[in-house]
Order: structure tokens, then sequence, then C-alpha cells
């Protein structure tokens, strides 16, 4: 499998390379690629730095361990640590986290857009003033509902149970172009339909001019008093050795890593926020996930990743959702070994895995830990750990009334639950908060957008506050958690704020 | 290009009995009845090395710790943990993950990737009933049978310039 043209990995860099741009990104998922294209287009000199390794579509398979070490950080086991510790997952390749993500693309909620402009003064950024982005990247990422045979039969069962209970459910909307229903949505889509940045921002970006090197890690942000001249990193050899040294001068320097990369490599890089908010105000949509065992062949498998949402609960930050798990995923989620493990695994197929994303309020911090490197920490609010009960039990419910015989719960040390009886008791205990086994794929606000560099890091188009051409374009901008699947907001933004880093061109030198 | 194949893994002589074990008592006793250990302890060694070097190296050292804290577990008779029978070692770790503290959450954490490397495994995701390779291709198929004309112009799509583009 040959790389497209303009794209450089870590196999054809031999010696150290100096490099020159208009304006060099810092990764390549839905941030990074997004706005390298929209610049690119514009005629913009621009070369894209993405840690990761570029496998292709045609390199996927379900393979999921193998998926975790090429395409995840750190084999996709993150860990912010805190009581309870929450695991986390980013992406680590072109095309970033959207190459393994569950493919969701919703529109950021009204409200959150309203309290955003409220409560940080963000400039163009109501409902009117992003429509005409949204629809864009609907429109590149071929976002729809998905088409019926593709649905598989563990969404149909919490629908149906759901459904039972009269509650609210939506059909998801996902960046998709006739998705096959693979279900390999967290491993790399093997067809190219999850319309990624891998198959879409990507190649376009390249077709149009910019260069992206793969396996190249940025260490540092370049100054010169005030204004950022560029980029220095280093190669990534396999194994993850260190390899040549690269430099990139350039007018602009836009990051894009994530919102644990992010401030990690600002911190780094000794740059600082008169708010004192860099790397703090971390959100994560903290996950539990119900496992229910039905008498019928499920086969979860076998159909879309998440089909929909019920969203009756929203008023009050809960989504609840089927995520079916590969056996890679579900045994490391088990909590059994042994023996037991293997009776229960026996039982795969007739499995369904769902759970509650929880908008929380508590928030956590970034932190560039001497000899060991970006640690984020967290602390689960009480509020928070509450509304995670009630999605566990609520989505519990929802399993029962469509046939579960048992459920186990997400709590450390709970015992099997067979009725709806059974878990009202259980829960009529306290549950500790320690005891919740989380997990997250969204990671948020660590370099929250305010016009107000008293409170934010940024100012509403993503610009460092007191940092000339420096720019931040990815989920960190987020004043706060969007209740919602994150990657639409994010290419939204960074449509928006490359528009307006097109039309300040002459100023900023590029 | 593409990104380079992953590392041959291998665990050091030290971590190697205590990880034999630590997988014997965590996945199912058929890993050992059908000589899948080797595999197991394959995909560990990748996967601790796709681990940053700092989870990477406490693992290895909660395998050591594990190893060498047997000694003092009542039962064990001052042995290590590779080294006892299959009864106390199992006694041994559940004693461990019971005593929900951080030396439990690393036992925890262990079992996760160890039991994940075992349902890595091709065949053993077979016998549950998982084989997503005939599956895939079959949709993938249907995909394009059915929705081809309009996949290729979407494909299409992305190559062309958009209003306003220079």
């Amino acid at each position: 499998m040959s790389a497209p043209s303009g794209l450089t990995s870590q196999a054809e860099i031999t010696g150290d390379l100096k490099l020159e741009c208009g304006v060099v990104v810092v990764g390549s998922g839905a941030g990074g690629a997004t706005v390298a294209a929209e610049l690119a287009a514009a005629g913009v000199d621009v070369i894209v730095l993405e840690e990761g390794g570029y496998h292709p579509t045609g390199s996927f398979t379900a393979e999921a361990g193998r998926a975790l070490r090429t395409l995840y950080r750190d084999g996709g086991g993150g860990m912010a640590i805190g009581r309870p510790s929450v695991l986390f997952a980013e992406g680590r390749c072109v095309g970033g986290s959207t190459v393994v993500n569950g493919g969701m693309s919703w529109r950021t909620p009204t409200a959150v857009l309203d309290r955003w402009a409220e409560q940080e003064g963000v400039l163009a950024i109501s409902e009117k003033d992003l429509d005409p982005y949204f629809a864009r990247v609907e429109a590149l990422l071929s976002v729809g509902l998905q088409d019926p045979e593709t649905i598989g039969r563990d969404s149909e069962l919490l629908a149906a149970g759901a459904d039972a209970m009269g509650w609210n459910i939506v059909p998801n909307r996902r960046n998709q172009l006739h998705c096959a229903g693979t279900n390999s949505c967290t491993t790399g889509c093997p067809t190219g339909a999850k319309r990624s940045m891998l198959v879409t921002s990507v190649p376009r970006a390249l077709s149009r001019g910019a260069r992206l090197f793969a396996d190249c890690r940025v260490d540092r942000v370049t100054r010169s008093g005030a204004a950022v001249t560029g980029v220095t990193g280093h190669v990534v050899r396999p194994g993850g050795r260190k390899g040549p040294a690269i430099a990139v001068r350039a007018r602009a320097v836009i990051v894009a890593g994530g919102a644990i990369q992010t401030p990690a490599l600002l911190l780094r890089s000794g740059l600082r926020s008169a708010s004192g908010q860099l790397g703090r105000n971390l959100s994560l949509h903290p996950n539990a996930m119900v496992t229910a065992f039905f008498d019928e062949d499920v086969t979860g498998w076998h159909g879309v990743h998440q089909a929909f949402q019920i969203r009756e609960f929203a008023a009050e930050g809960l989504l609840l959702t089927a995520v079916n798990l590969t056996p890679t995923m579900l045994a490391a989620i088990l909590p059994a070994y042994g023996r037991e493990l293997g009776a229960l695994m026996a039982d795969y197929n007739r499995i369904v895995t769902a759970g509650p994303l929880v908008t929380d309020t508590g928030t956590g911090r970034v932190r560039n830990v001497p000899g060991v490197g970006p640690q984020v920490f967290y602390s689960l609010a009480e509020r928070d750990a509450a509304r995670v009960v009630r999605g566990v039990e609520l989505t519990a419910e929802a399993l029962f009334a469509a046939g579960a015989r048992r459920v186990l719960l997400p709590f450390a040390g709970a015992p099997e639950v067979r009725s709806p009886g059974e878990l009202r008791r259980l829960l009529t205990h306290p549950v500790p908060r320690r005891s919740l086994q989380l997990y997250s794929i969204h990671l948020m606000g660590t370099a929250r957008m305010s016009e107000d560099p008293g409170r934010g890091v940024t100012d509403s188009f993503g610009e460092f506050h007191g940092a000339g051409g420096l720019f931040v374009t990815d989920a960190s901008l987020f004043p706060g958690p969007v209740g919602i699947n994150p990657m639409e907001t994010v290419v939204a933004l960074a449509l928006r704020n490359a528009r307006r880093l097109i039309e300040r061109r002459d100023r900023l030198g590029f | 290009m593409t990104a380079a194949p992953e590392d041959d893994p291998r665990l050091g002589a030290v971590i190697r009995p205590a990880a034999r074990r630590f997988a014997e008592v965590v996945c199912p006793p058929e890993m050992r009845a059908d000589r899948r250990t080797e595999q197991v302890l394959h995909e560990f060694g990748l996967m601790l090395g796709a681990l940053p070097p700092a989870a990477r190296k406490a693992l290895s050292t909660a395998l050591i710790l594990i190893d060498q804290g047997a000694r003092v577990y009542p039962r064990s008779r001052g042995r290590r943990f590779a080294r006892l029978d299959d009864r106390t070692a199992e006694a041994y770790i559940r004693a461990l993950l019971g005593r929900r503290d951080a030396a439990a959450e690393m036992v925890q954490r262990l079992k996760c990737v160890v039991t994940m490397c075992y349902y890595d495994l091709p065949e053993v995701q077979r016998e549950i009933g998982y084989d997503p390779v005939p599956y895939i291709a079959a949709v993938s198929r249907r995909r394009l049978e059915t929705y081809g004309p309009q996949i290729r112009a979407g494909e299409a799509a992305m190559g062309l310039p958009e209003p306003g583009e220079p």
C-alpha cells in the first residue's frame, strides 16, 4: 500500500529535517486535518506533523489488540488518576481519534452554545453563526442516518426496552457513506465508509498541496519574544525509539493534539496562560458499561457500532446507548477471571453492553510530570457520581424491559442482578464513588476559549492569549462539556477558525 | 510507505515466569489445555510495548512484586508466585484483589491486559462465536452491490474543488 503524494512516514526520513512553511499544524485529527485542508485550499503552504503512523483503510482488520497498539496512544490505556480513576483512550495515527471513534455526528446543542457565549463571552458562537459550518461539516463527512439493514440486534434490544419504558429514542446521526455495519468503528473502518479524517480532510489537504509527516512527535513550540516561530520535535521510530530531529519554521502554529496532548505540549514549551486555565477545566463525559445477558442470540457485532441514543434523560445530563464490544474489550471490563470469566464469555453472542454518557460538572487537570510525561488527574464530583449510578440504573431497567435475564453492573464488588426488583433493592444502598468503573473517549476543555484573558486560554477563534501566531483547534477549546459526541463541534469550530485565519492571513504573514 | 511493523516483544527473564503464572490464573483453564500460553505471553509483550515507559515499568514492577510478595502470603510456605500450585496461586490473587487498595488496582489492571490478550486470539474468539472476517467481507460486498454508484459519487466528490476554492 503506497502512501498518497505529500505524506511522508518515518522510514523515509533518514536524517534531521529542517523545514519552512506558512502554517504548521500539530495533529491530524478532527481539528488539525480540517484546518489544514481549509488553509491548503486557500493556497497557504501547510505542514502537518502527526505523531502516529499512517495506516490506510486497507490495513484495518477486526483485531482489537493490534488496533489498540497501532492506532491508539498508549495502547488505549490512558488513565485519569482519581478516586475513582477513569480509563480513557485517544487516537494516535493519521486521522487522529476520528479513525477510532464511533462515528457519531451531532451539532452542538443550542443551550451549550448559549452558555459558552454567556459565560465566556465567546463571539460568533450562536446557533445561527454556526449553522453554515455545521451544514458544511455534514456535507464533507456525509453525515446522515444509518441504512436500516445495518442496525444490530443489540441496538434494537436497547431501543425496544426504552420503548417499553416510554422513553424518547433517536437514531444516531453518523459520518458515514452507506456504512456496511461491520462494527469495526473502534478498530479502524475496513471499508472506509466511516468518513474519518483519514479518508476525507487528510486526502483533501494533501491534494491541495499540504505536506504531512507521520511518525513525527512535536516536543516544543518555539518562540522569539512573544511570537511563535515554529516547532521542534523528532521522528518516532518503531517501538517508540527516538529518530532524527525535526524543526519547522512557520509564521503560525496551530496545535490540534486533543485535550490532553495540546496543553501538555504548550506547557512543556514554557507557555503560560494569564488565566491559569491551561491544562485545567478538563471534562471527560464519564461512561459506564452495563453487561446484560439475554436468552436469545444477539450477535451484537452484526451491525453498526451505535445505532440509537436514548434522549429521555438529556435534561439530567444523561445519554444512554448500546455499544457492542469485541471479545478483547469485553474481557477487560468483566468483573471475573479464570473459569468464571470463561463462563461469562461463553455467552458472548447473547450479551448486550450499554450504558450512560454523563455530562460532567467536575473537572480535571493535565500536568507534565518530570520523567513521566503528561499525566491526567480528574476528580469525579459527587453529583456526577450520582448521575452515573442513575444512568446505570436506567440502562439496566431498559435492558430488563427488553428481556435481559441478568445484568452485571459497573460497580466493583456488586453482585449479579437478576430482576428490576433486585436492582432497586441493591441501589437502596449507596454506591461508593470509588467503586465506579468508568471510562472516557470525550476529552475537552483544557485550553478553553474566552474573550476574557483572565478566564480563558484562547480567544473566541482559538488564538492563544499573549502569544502571537499561536492557535488551538481541537476539543481543548470547549469552555465546558458539550454533552454530546464532540466531533462535529470540533470540525465546525475548525472550519470557522480556519476562515478567520484566511481572512487575516496578510496580517499573520502567510 | 505505511507504518512500520510492530517490534517483536520479549518479556524479560525476571517477569516471564510471573506473567505466565498470572495468565494461568486469570485466563480460563482452556488456555493451558489448548497450549495457548505462549501466544498470550507474546500478545502481552506486544501490549506492554505499546504502553508508555512509566506504565510499562509499573506493570512490570507489579508482576515482580506479585511474584516476590507471594513469599509472605501465609499459604505459600515461602514460595514465589511462579512456583505456587494452582489452588494457592488462585487464592493468592483473590486475596490481592480483595484488598481494594493500590495493589488490588494494579492486579486488576494486569488482569485486564492479560485477559484482553487471551480473548484477542482468533481461535479463542471463534470458540465463543466471534468470527468477524467472513461477516465483514459479506456486508462489505452487500454495501457495494446496494450502494455502489452513490459510494463512488461520494468518493469522487472529495477530490473536487468547492465553490470559492482557488
